[in-house]
């Protein structure tokens, strides 16, 4: 048995023996990077008998921006910003997993006042909601279903429309900031909210009407990569996937931050560990994330966003022109920033994917000496080689789907 | 360092609730490590155990042993120019799933191991063994900051391409590399490192 001549590319892959594949007249497909339903760029090594395959292997970094690189050369308040791109479905979870860490590290968290956590946790929520809207759009054009995409994307810009209103941009907000938020809402916010929470069921409802029990969604996901409670344990899955093989962990309520044990809401779990199981728990997600969304918007405080704490927060604009003291901070805040204690800390947060955590170290300067990611799509995406054999390839597409990677998480 | 992790304003839940199922652990861990030990202590998110990487095995087999099925994470910290210069840090959840597969509530506690390998040969054991999805951890740490895994089944790079020079993550790698692929006018080449910030 000799590896085949002239096949340079795919040397340094071990997996992806060229040797073996003479053994069963096997045949090797590169899918993607350009495939439209590998959600960005993936690329999956398939080694196939027949349709049926044998081995997968991901391969990923075509997204690699050196997220983690840059943030540790700018200051803390401006790591803000590109912490956001890293998955870019979810920026504001991103960012309030670094928020919290740095908080933590700098001792102010429980100085954070009540209207900005209330917030915090609004918008992680919209942001939960926007993100399964993607997914559910196009996890279902991914199965044949065309038109739910445009149902998705409609309710999902309502949700960007009032990122939009209040941030000003529509994703990558940056709104979260170390000691509360940038801006506060604008007059006419909670209309805007009440208009959506009042929407949004019925829709979600349709959505449900037209899929949950659709024969050839069921067909095409009941029984496919299914697995155990303990295999997704052993796999390093959170969030969604894990709940799916019925293991009830939550970030949200195992470790509570930003006030989420004073909120009711459910977590949804299913006993079935295959596809339609995560499929079901997403759709049932955004139900309860709904549920928390309008309990913020019912007990919204009033009272300042952000901390009065001039070392951390530069002051408010109208105070600039009147107080040298106040200019100063500002010029100090903005040129040089300000220290954070020595010490290192793990902070997690619940994003749509699953447990995103933050290992930062700080040196006592005014730059992150590290951030560390725990991605929760990178350890997602890695079970497909453990998924994919033995299924057929059109599976594949399925099983991309509904494991939900974002590649601006999984590459950074 | 605020004594009670944990956000918002009049919660009421008892100090270091992280780790109510942690306590005896370190103890149990001092003694598995041995002489391997650097330092055992209690930070304000989680109980942790310093080592050097020959007692990382039989540190994560007792972990695993106490409940910690879950390996959160692989993350590497490069100290330079401090010594010992990587850390190499394991975060473990604690997940217990009996018959029903239902989870306890309360049982969910976090540890962190952080192994301080060999400055010029930085060496540490695979945990790939016990846990698969240390398997591309791994290969990000190594592509990363360039730790070999002992044991590990096929460390090569992983987000970078296969050809690339260096280890981007370490503090003395510049931020804009260097060299440059691509330089004005369209020609490849090497140019000057850029002048950091």
């Amino acid at each position: 048995m000799s590896a085949p001549t002239g096949l340079k590319p795919f040397e340094n892959d071990p997996d992806v023996t060229l040797a073996a594949a003479d053994e069963r007249d096997t045949l090797i497909i590169s899918m993607g990077p350009q495939h439209p339903s590998t959600h960005g760029v993936l690329q999956v090594m398939l080694r196939l008998d027949g349709e049926t395959v044998l081995t997968a292997e991901p391969e990923i970094g075509y997204l690699h921006t050196g997220i983690e690189k840059q943030a540790e050369n700018l200051m803390w308040q401006q790591a803000v910003t590109v912490v956001d791109r890293a998955d870019y479905l979810a920026p504001l979870s991103n960012s309030l997993c670094y928020v919290l860490a740095a908080e933590r590290l700098l001792g102010i968290t429980d100085e954070i006042p009540a209207r900005a956590n209330v917030l915090r946790v609004m918008f992680a929520e919209l942001t939960r909601i926007a993100s399964h809207l993607v997914w559910l759009g196009t996890h279902a054009m991914d199965l044949g279903a065309q038109s739910i995409f445009m149902y998705a994307f409609e309710m999902r810009e309502r949700i960007l429309d009032i990122m939009e209103f209040v941030t000003g941009a529509r994703m990558h907000q940056s709104w979260f900031r170390i000691g509360g938020l940038a801006i506060d809402v604008p007059a006419g916010f909670l209309d805007k909210i009440g208009a959506f929470v009042d929407a949004f069921p019925e829709r979600l409802r349709d959505m449900r009407a037209i899929l949950e029990q659709n024969i050839i969604i069921k067909d095409r996901l009941i029984g496919v990569g299914k697995m155990s409670a303990e295999e997704a344990i052993a796999w390093g899955l959170t969030g969604p996937s894990l709940r799916a093989s019925g293991v009830n962990y939550d970030v949200r309520k195992a470790f509570p931050y930003s006030g989420y044990e004073a909120y009711e809401f459910d977590v949804p779990t299913h006993s079935g560990g295959d596809c339609y199981a995560r499929f079901v728990v997403r759709l049932n997600e955004m139900h309860e994330a709904w549920r928390i969304v309008k309990q913020t918007a019912e007990r919204f405080p009033g009272g300042p966003v952000v901390i009065d704490d001039r070392k951390i927060v530069p002051p408010p604009k109208t105070e600039i022109q009147h107080s040298m003291e106040a200019l100063i901070h500002h010029f100090k805040l903005v040129s040089a920033g300000f220290n954070v204690p020595e010490g290192h800390i793990y902070q997690a947060v619940e994003s749509p994917r699953g447990e995103l955590g933050m290992y930062v170290t700080s040196a006592g300067g005014n730059k992150p000496w590290r951030v560390r990611w725990r991605p929760a799509s990178f350890y997602n995406l890695q079970a497909l080689k453990h998924l994919a054999p033995g299924n057929l390839i059109a599976d594949v597409v399925a099983l991309i789907g509904s494991l939900d990677p974002v590649f601006g998480e999984v590459d950074r | 360092m605020p004594e009670i992790p944990g956000e918002g304003v009049g919660q009421a839940r008892p100090p270091h609730y992280e780790r109510r199922s942690t306590a005896a652990l370190t103890a149990q861990l001092r003694s598995v490590v041995g002489e391997h030990l650097l330092d055992a202590s209690s930070q304000s998110d989680m109980d942790e155990v310093a080592l050097r990487p020959g007692g990382l095995i039989a540190a994560a087999a007792a972990l695993r042993a106490a409940g910690f099925a879950l390996l959160l994470d692989i993350g590497v910290t490069d100290h330079h120019p401090l010594t010992p210069r990587f850390e190499v840090s394991y975060h473990f959840l604690k997940i217990v799933v009996g018959g029903s597969s239902k989870l306890d509530p309360h049982s969910p506690g976090r540890f962190r191991l952080r192994v301080f390998p060999d400055d010029a040969d930085p060496r540490v054991p695979s945990l790939t063994g016990a846990w698969p999805n240390a398997d591309w951890a791994e290969r990000e740490a190594y592509d990363m900051f360039g730790i070999q895994f002992d044991g590990h089944p096929g460390l090569r790079r992983i987000l970078m391409p296969d050809d690339w020079k260096g280890f981007p993550l370490r503090k003395d790698y510049p931020l804009r590399g260097f060299d440059r692929r691509f330089v004005p006018g369209g020609r490849l080449g090497a140019v000057p490192p850029l002048k950091e910030s």
